[in-house]
């Protein structure tokens, strides 16, 4: 059944006053997180603090791109269920720009060739290195061209995350159809633009804290994260500005159903792409290919995270959202989006604190990746709040916001 | 030609809306009508409830089928590559699994399953989806008696309908079309089973029997040619490499200027087997007796000694042990492992070979030796040379006295 627009009539789209407010106490956590980060890193050495901030760095990050791949798919695919949900995702893309500049200090282990955190970057540690693979990759793995790319690359996420929000925002305000249209036209190269940053970002950031293994996967395998952490952190949103009275009826069990679906599929296609790598490299047994697993399934600790992974990031969100009725309750949702948050940060955890050699972690798990998660979190926070002072939650003029509100699962 | 009698088996209400579809439907409803549908040219929002429809039960047979596919995949991989025949004489042979050992892996190995059990899962779970909503939807039918009323045709267009089935059992000819017009909409018409002979279309019949005449043709040609013997070869379809155009080594081929299909040998070559050989340098041999000295074409040095030594480390330490006990990883694994038939191999301070001359010794590196395979063709003649050089020093180093060790470094020994 069609509800008319003028049933809107009730609806809170805004946070003007709860939005600093939340905003200020996120930036409180977030200092003190930093600072117990800084500390406790600092006193292990600049190796452990500067991989904690690598893989809190990239845990907020992932969940913005994956916002900004929601956005984009959305005006590619024209999809007009998801435009009441479009804002909240457009306000997650919108910090990548302020993101681009907490990349910065992670250039500090690549100038000074820290070689504890990037290998690479390590002269001795490359003319140490006898397979001479090292010196043979300097020609891509070299400080000045990582800049490059890290630039090139952080250029294109926030100008594509700017475009998008600042583009629907105005459109809040002129309600003029020809802006939809312009979002559209930019959705498909910014979709292949996106492809390429992603995993060339994925390469450089992570998969080269290991620079003598490869794997052609590993840019797929960081973007099924991304997408993953997003669509947990929209449940949780979702569920959060519900509760703050914003977006009750703009939002339904419908989209709850279709996050949920989403969810649900991404989970299986993370567990899909992270099987694929397994195999392969599993079956082949090659000692080159084998090396980095080798150190996630040497000793206790690293075996059981492995298994958390296997059961906590795919087996039960599998079982908890294949059903129709956890999707369609916001609590169940939210609370599997939680769940699924900490798992993907377990997935970037093990992706970046084992390392092949004996770097300078002593202990699996340090304060300083804890701290820094609280830290980056509560930033990550702050500036997703922040905006929210004076941009609506909801394209209220979009031309399709009708088929979102009247938008029913079969 | 015997005619059935005309059979009223629906009635049809049309309307013109699908607002007024949701209401009729939601009286109907409640009017407790149970064998009913309604028609649309597109999806409406809201009909399920409107027409009191229960949540499909597919999903449960999406899942069981799912899970039996899964456990189907699981038997399937465990009994194929996991089952020792010979535990299982009883199965017929063409029946029975392989335990195989492929990539060293366990016979059952998880990982290397788990594609067969997933693709097992989509495809059963994915037939389930399928057949059971055709099931579910008494599909397929191939007559539906609706089609034969005109008007029914606007409902791929702008036209809705409902329709009470008359097999239901609050179905009544008269008041269930004076409920239906009571509803409103653009009128209720009587859909009627159309008058049909039970005799089957002429063609039909002429198809048939054309088909029924046909059908032994294939299976008469198999057995002709099973029964019958031919002097003709077999018609080979797929070709592979069975036949291959090739010269035999005296016949004539034009495509070389002088004719001949064989080819001269390339100048600046010689033949396998026609090196000229030095008898102390390429067999260890002078005389009919093994050489007890290093052959003058090779200079016993520390270099010469160093390249012995990581010749050996590459080629007979895994075997060997790299302090050339017979300790090496191969043959550690192999106790491990228990292998049946296996001979440990040699240590080199054994007597016999302590006792053996340098030049027997290059023979066992160059042919081998009981199950130790030929290096010949791997290593060139100096460099075993150079690993008889090394073994020689390994031996002096296990029966080394103090004397041996250089008077500056003695102090180190204590």
């Amino acid at each position: 059944m069609m509800k008319p627009a003028s049933d809107m009539g009730a609806e809170q789209w805004d946070l003007r006053e709860a939005a600093p407010r939340a905003a200020r106490t996120a930036l409180v956590v977030a200092l003190v997180g930093l600072a117990a980060g800084v500390v406790c890193g600092a006193i292990d050495g600049g190796d452990t603090f500067f991989r904690s901030y690598l893989l809190n760095f990239c845990f907020v990050l992932s969940v913005a791109l994956g916002a900004l791949f929601f956005v984009l798919l959305q005006h590619l695919t024209r999809a007009g269920w998801s435009v009441s949900l479009r804002r909240l995702a457009e306000l997650i893309a919108g910090t990548l720009p302020w993101l681009a500049v907490l990349f910065v200090p992670l250039l500090v282990p690549v100038l000074t060739g820290m070689g504890g955190v990037y290998e690479w970057a390590d002269p001795r540690a490359v003319a140490r290195d006898e397979t001479g693979l090292l010196l043979h990759k300097q020609a891509y793995l070299n400080a000045p061209f990582f800049i490059v790319r890290c630039a090139i690359v952080f250029a294109v996420w926030s100008l594509l995350a700017r475009f998008y929000l600042r583009t629907s925002v105005a459109q809040d305000a002129s309600g003029d159809p020809g802006l939809t249209l312009r979002m559209q036209w930019w959705s498909a190269p910014g979709m292949l633009l996106f492809g390429v940053t992603v995993t060339v970002f994925a390469i450089d950031a992570l998969m080269s804290l290991n620079p003598h293994w490869y794997s052609t996967i590993f840019g797929v395998y960081f973007f099924a994260g991304c997408a993953v952490g997003f669509f947990a952190l929209l449940a949780v949103l979702v569920w959060g500005v519900q509760r703050a009275g914003r977006l009750t009826r703009s939002i339904t069990v419908e989209h709850y159903h279709d996050i949920g679906k989403l969810a649900f599929g991404f989970v299986v296609f993370w567990a899909y792409i992270a099987f694929s790598q397994y195999l392969l490299i599993w079956y082949a047994n090659i000692p080159e290919e084998t090396a980095w697993y080798l150190p996630r399934q040497g000793d206790t600790w690293w075996i059981g995270v492995s298994l958390v992974l296997l059961f906590g990031h795919f087996v039960a969100p599998f079982v908890a959202l294949l059903s129709r009725w956890p999707k369609r309750r916001r609590g169940t949702l939210a609370a599997a989006g939680v769940w699924l948050l900490l798992m993907h940060w377990l997935d970037l955890y093990y992706l970046v604190i084992p390392r092949a050699h004996a770097g300078g972690h002593t202990t699996p798990l340090h304060v300083s990746d804890v701290a820094l998660l609280v830290g980056l979190g509560g930033l990550f926070t702050w500036l997703l709040l922040r905006p929210m002072a004076r941009v609506a939650l909801l394209p209220q003029r979009d031309p399709r916001l009708d088929e979102a509100l009247s938008f029913h699962n079969v | 030609m015997i005619t059935q009698p005309a059979k009223l088996t629906s009635l049809l209400l049309e309307l013109p809306s699908p607002g007024a579809l949701l209401t009729a439907a939601e009286k109907v409803r409640d009017a407790g009508y149970t064998r009913w549908d309604t028609h649309s040219p597109y999806p409406v929002h809201g009909i399920d409830e409107a027409m009191g429809i229960r949540r499909t039960r597919l999903p449960w047979v999406v899942l069981a089928l799912g899970v039996l596919g899964c456990v189907m995949g699981l038997a399937l991989v465990w009994w194929t590559n996991a089952t020792d025949p010979t535990r299982f004489g009883f199965v017929p042979t063409h029946f029975q699994g392989y335990d195989f050992v492929i990539s060293g892996k366990p016979v059952f190995s998880l990982p290397a399953n788990i594609p067969v059990i997933f693709e097992l899962t989509v495809l059963l779970a994915a037939l389930g989806a399928v057949i059971g909503m055709l099931a579910m939807n008494n599909l397929p039918r191939h007559h539906q008696a609706l089609f034969g009323v005109p008007r029914f045709r606007r409902v791929t267009n702008d036209r809705f309908f409902v329709t009470i089935d008359a097999a239901d059992p609050r179905f009544d000819p008269v008041r269930t079309e004076q409920f239906l017009a009571s509803l409103g909409g653009l009128g209720v018409e009587r859909v009627v089973e159309p008058p049909s002979s039970d005799k089957l279309p002429r063609g039909l019949v002429i198809a048939l029997t054309v088909l029924v005449c046909l059908a032994p043709l294939p299976p008469l040609l198999v057995a002709k040619a099973r029964l019958s013997k031919s002097e003709q070869p077999r018609v080979q379809i797929i070709q592979d490499m069975d036949n291959q155009e090739r010269f035999k080594a005296q016949q004539a081929a034009l495509l070389f200027a002088d004719g001949r299909a064989a080819r001269p040998q390339v100048p600046g070559t010689i033949a396998r087997g026609d090196w000229p050989k030095d008898p102390h340098f390429h067999a260890g041999k002078v005389g009919q007796q093994w050489a007890a000295t290093f052959p003058p074409q090779v200079e016993i040095t520390e270099t010469f000694v160093r390249r012995g030594q990581q010749r050996f480390n590459i080629y007979c330490a895994p075997c060997h042990g790299l302090g050339g006990a017979g300790d090496g990883i191969i043959a550690k694994r192999a106790l491990d492992l228990d292998t049946p038939g296996w001979v440990p191999p040699t240590s080199m301070f054994s007597e016999i070979v302590l006792e053996q001359p340098n030049g027997q010794l290059f023979n066992t590196i160059t042919n081998g030796i009981r199950t130790m395979p030929p290096y010949g063709d791997q290593i060139r003649p100096a460099d075993r040379w150079a690993i008889v050089a090394y073994v020689r020093a390994l031996q002096r180093s296990q029966a080394a006295k103090v004397e041996d060790v250089p008077a500056e470094t003695r102090s180190e020994l204590r």
